[in-house]
């Protein structure tokens, strides 16, 4: 879990990317026609023929967490990230770097940025056809002018913590989808970057091997703490990987938050709606629904919830209990209390 | 005029059916062009007895575009002469020392190492087809002749490659350099090869330079091409990856894009060593040199066939080696033993030292000394003994096929070919069945069909050398409209307006009429086999390797058998255009019925639709953009070969353009090459566009 007290490693303010002819200047106009209303100037672009993928966007990531940008195709998540990379040229917005403003920098130190602190990691994999894996995940550590012997050490490294030890010298055609864009992780770690950046990392994959490699990616991050930004379609992806979620919809941040937040506080129909389908007991905790109340009720019972608890987990142990009970924090106070039918509750789909 | 007509036929019907929906005053847009070009065609016909001008472009209105053409560019060449010049004594040093090296190396080091090279890229198969290729070539006696040739290739490949590599790398590079990169290389496609031969001439001087530098320009573009097409198709995730990773716009290209691109890089190189040598051979016309084209043409003229089909066989061995191995080359595949490679080297260099005093030298083998005569022989027998039945053939063809279509049925149909005379009775008669024909079709809401019966019976009565140039203009720019609106229309009676004013209409219409008389019977013939290959495996399976073989040999080499049988003579040069431009219309067709979604056709038979309503209803049309692609190509074909057929006697452009090179005059000589590509363009947007059109009603 992220605490609200680190500092940000990435700083979005009002970042606009808009596609069109004389992009910069045209939004300049539209939000000076509309008083600066984001919404009305986008729609006003969109009537000029312009594309405006992403609205006025803010948000901070914080350092070490793994914040997942959700949206369905075309709201803009994709083009987001390469704004924020800078594989695309942002029209307007400051997008800040620990502490460096990335829109600014120029060519050479771009470059720098994204040999020694930038690592990422693409849907298609984006692995050189030409070179084994070796080669491929030894890359970025050319780009930085590390002789071979030493490349090759670090890639065997690499493999290994993906756990593809063995497979150094195989062509990316000899591998499966998965195994492929496993040496993608490993390309875009081997540099040992403070940021990542994941495009639908796992979309081009079969169920299976996306849980497996979900899994995979958790055991690495609570190694690693890299601070990660990463881009799915996928609830259950964002809820199962996310510290905090932003959910994208016509190229503007509807909602931010975590997991927890988004399940049981959606902030309009269109995030209800996406998480309508989700096991909510699976992936909102206790920490969500309790509460501390000035004066404590009578608790009969302490089954031992701790508030870090999925939902499902705590009542299985609290089910046949009328009364409510004590919820645990990690310091082993007490947290809070919640009623078991509050849990029970929660899990009701709604009827719509 | 005839394969405009039938494209007209195909573009009409699409264009009423696209646009059915919102008639205008009841006429579709086809409907209205076959009508304005049935209106003016008829008033063309009616008037032309009084009014010269309409049969003829008046000479006052026709510009002396060659002479300006010609003095402007001597004028420039005088400028750019020493530089030039200077050029090609530069070039000529690589020439000599390949020339110098080939033909002096002995032969067996020669072969050796052609055949370690084999070995090394195809194993056993490619090695016995260097070693009998090769030793075909030797025993030929043609050996110097082709160590000449392949000394003008080895020198005009790399530079090929070089300059098409890096004009495609820049044109990736730089947006606004690609357009005009594009469009240069599409019209540098329809410039017919010896067009370029006079200029070089006059610019270079006399010598193989010439045929080097022409070679280097005419094999440039498709490594340009697919070096472009290459790097493009670079996925994008591979090309931000690289991005992402730090390296620079260096890096990324040449660590990352090119090497990416190595499949699609590899079928340039292949293409560039074949159009390389295909020029080189074709470069032989400016005689000079020792070379084996010059032989192929040499014994042509001589009318020494056994000889000319042996070269010819040398020439084909040369392409056959020189695609495989380069293609060989692109595929990725496992490499052979180095040490068998080394072995057969060293074999080579062993008989190398031993040659001087064990083998005869190159030019001693003479080994179808015997079967040149035998096959002279058997040739003149075969020619005597079927001589009624081959000259029955051609007149057949000359007189009912070909004649009409040039000069029409009201000249073409005399008492002593068809046993009558035509005349005007029989026009009006023909013009008032076609009417009632058109009429009841326009009654059945086939109005288009009915116009455009009109108008092909006009133009076989009148014959399309003798196209009115109004009634052409009305045409072409109606065609356009329908194929692409207002601006391919404009285009298309533009470009063709070019034509007139330079005063090349002429020729211009005879090399439409023989072109037209190609594609039609390449279209009916290629149709009907792609059409039999698409549903017979085993006829694909044989034709399959014919097609292949087709599209290696030189142009050059379509000749030789043509006029063993019928000798000179626009026959001959009808047969060598149909026997080269029928491949794509093969291929295509095949291609297009063969390539419908699996889907669509169990649909189809779950609607109880039988094998031939699945083809009618459902293959045909889905694969009709296909098959228009492959007519496309087949014109563009029958163009280029147009050109070379007129070292055996045309009378169109392509003899104006063989005239030009063999006078040195540089303003004719462009002027009719300009004017045959613009045919070839004209020809290929509107095809272009048609197909479009199809293609995008298919939602593909």
């Amino acid at each position: 879990m992220s605490q609200p007290s680190s500092p940000a490693a990435i700083s979005c303010k009002g970042v606009w990317q808009v596609f069109g002819a004389d992009a910069p200047d045209q939004l300049k106009r539209a939000l000076a026609e509309t008083g600066n209303d984001a919404r009305a100037a986008a729609r006003l672009l969109r009537e000029r023929g312009l594309v405006p993928a992403v609205q006025d966007v803010t948000f901070d990531v914080r350092e070490g967490e793994v914040f997942v940008i959700m949206g369905l195709s075309g709201s803009g998540k994709s083009t987001l990230i390469r704004t924020i990379s800078r594989l695309a040229e942002g029209t307007a917005g400051s997008i800040l770097i620990h502490g460096e403003d990335i829109l600014t920098a120029s060519k050479q130190r771009l470059i720098e940025l994204r040999r020694n602190k930038l690592g990422m990691v693409f849907q298609h994999f984006g692995l050189f056809p030409h070179m084994t894996v070796a080669d491929n995940v030894g890359f970025p550590l050319k780009m930085q002018g590390l002789n071979r012997p030493d490349r090759r050490k670090r890639a065997q490294e690499m493999l290994e913590l993906v756990g593809l030890a063995g497979r150094e010298d195989a062509f990316p055609r000899e591998l499966s989808g998965g195994q492929r864009q496993r040496v993608g992780i490993a390309r875009a770690l081997a540099v040992n970057p403070d940021l990542l950046f994941l495009d639908e990392p796992y979309s081009a994959l079969d169920p299976l091997i996306r849980r497996q490699l979900q899994d995979e990616f958790l055991k690495l991050q609570a190694g690693l703490q890299k601070t990660s930004v990463f881009i799915t379609h996928d609830i259950t992806e964002a809820l199962k990987l996310a510290d905090r979620i932003a959910i994208m919809r016509d190229g503007v941040v509807v909602q931010i938050g975590t997991p927890d937040e988004i399940i049981v506080n959606p902030v309009d129909d269109y995030v209800r709606e996406f998480t309508r389908d989700v096991p909510k007991g699976r992936y909102s905790h206790v920490s969500a629904m309790m509460n501390m109340p000035e004066t404590l009720p009578k608790m009969p019972d302490d089954p031992k919830i701790e508030e870090d608890m999925t939902i499902d987990d705590a009542l299985a142990s609290c089910m046949a209990l009328y009364q409510p009970v004590p919820v645990w924090g990690r310091d082993g106070k007490m947290a809070g209390i919640v009623h078991p039918s509050q849990l029970a509750g929660a899990l009701q789909v709604e009827r719509t | 005029m005839i394969e405009i007509s039938a494209t007209g036929a195909v573009g009409l019907a699409s264009g009423s059916s696209g646009t059915g929906m919102r008639r205008l005053n009841g006429l579709t847009p086809g409907v209205r062009v076959a009508f304005l070009c049935v209106l003016v065609g008829a008033a063309c016909l009616l008037l032309a007895p009084s009014q010269a001008w309409i049969k003829t472009w008046p000479q006052a209105l026709t510009l002396p575009a060659t002479a300006w053409i010609g003095s402007g560019l001597t004028a420039a060449f005088e400028f750019l002469k020493p530089a030039a010049r200077l050029a090609a004594k530069l070039l000529e040093y690589p020439m000599a020392g390949a020339n110098r090296l080939l033909v002096g190396a002995p032969y067996a080091l020669t072969i050796g190492v052609l055949a370690a090279l084999g070995w090394h890229i195809g194993g056993r198969r490619m090695l016995a087809l260097v070693l009998a290729g090769l030793g075909f070539i030797l025993a030929s006696g043609y050996w110097i002749a082709s160590m000449n040739t392949l000394a003008l290739v080895v020198v005009s490949v790399p530079l090929a490659l070089a300059l098409g590599g890096l004009i495609g790398v820049f044109a990736y590079e730089f947006l606004s350099f690609r357009r005009t990169v594009e469009t240069v290389l599409d019209i540098m496609q329809t410039v017919p090869t010896f067009a370029y031969l006079t200029p070089l001439l006059l610019l270079f001087g006399f010598g193989p330079v010439v045929g080097l530098i022409a070679s280097v320009i005419y094999a440039a573009p498709p490594m340009a091409r697919n070096v472009l097409l290459g790097l493009q198709r670079v996925e994008p995730d591979i090309r931000e990856a690289a991005i992402m990773n730090g390296a620079t716009r260096i890096q990324q290209l040449v660590l990352v894009e090119i090497p990416s691109a190595t499949q699609q890089i590899m079928v340039g190189v292949n293409q560039t060593i074949m159009a390389a040598l295909s020029m080189v051979i074709i470069a032989a016309v400016i005689g000079g040199f020792n070379d084996i084209g010059w032989e192929v043409l040499l014994t042509m003229r001589k009318a020494a066939f056994g000889q000319s089909l042996i070269a010819g066989v040398v020439i084909v061995i040369f392409a056959v080696l020189a695609d495989r191995m380069s293609s060989g080359l692109a595929k990725e595949s496992k490499r052979h033993s180095w040490r068998i490679t080394v072995a057969i080297l060293l074999t080579g260099i062993i008989v190398a030292a031993l040659q001087g005093s064990l083998l005869p030298a190159a030019n001693d083998f003479a080994m179808f000394k015997g079967a040149t005569s035998v096959i002279d022989r058997y040739l003149g027998a075969f020619t005597a003994a079927n001589g009624a039945l081959l000259e029955g053939i051609k007149n057949t063809t000359m007189f009912f096929v070909l004649l009409p279509l040039r000069i029409g049925l009201d000249e073409a149909v005399l008492p002593f070919t068809w046993g009558f005379q035509w005349t005007n009775g029989i026009s009006i008669a023909v013009f008032g069945i076609t009417s009632v024909a058109a009429l009841v079709l326009g009654m059945r809401n086939r109005a288009v069909a009915g116009l455009s019966l009109l108008v092909a019976t006009g133009i076989l009565v009148t014959g399309i050398a003798n196209l009115p140039w109004p009634f052409v203009l009305v045409a072409l720019g109606g065609l356009g409209w329908l194929a692409g609106g207002p601006k391919l229309s404009a285009f298309a009676v533009l470009m063709v307006s070019v034509v007139l004013l330079m005063g090349l209409w002429e020729p211009a219409l005879l090399s439409l009429y023989l072109c037209a008389a190609s594609v039609l019977i390449c279209v009916v013939v290629g149709g009907a086999i792609g059409l039999a290959c698409a549903v017979s495996e085993n006829a694909w399976r044989v034709m399959r390797p014919v097609c292949d073989f087709l599209q290696t040999i030189p142009l050059f080499v379509f000749l030789i058998p043509v006029l063993m049988f019928f000798q000179i003579g626009e026959f001959s040069a009808f047969l060598a255009i149909c026997a080269y431009a029928i491949v794509p219309m093969i291929r295509y067709t095949q291609h297009g019925l063969t390539s419908t979604p699996e889907e669509l056709i169990e649909a189809a038979v779950s609607s109880g639709a039988n094998e031939w309503q699945v083809m009618r209803e459902v293959r045909i049309p889905y694969s009709a953009p296909t098959i228009l692609l492959g007519l496309n190509q087949t014109i563009l074909y029958a163009f280029s070969m147009l050109v070379i057929a007129a070292l055996i006697g045309t009378t169109d452009l392509g003899q104006q353009i063989y005239l030009a090179l063999g006078q040195g005059d540089v303003g004719l000589g462009v002027a009719a090459g300009a004017s045959m590509a613009i045919l070839a363009l004209v020809a290929d947007r509107l095809i272009q566009g048609f197909a479009a059109r199809q293609r995008h009603a298919l939602g593909l």
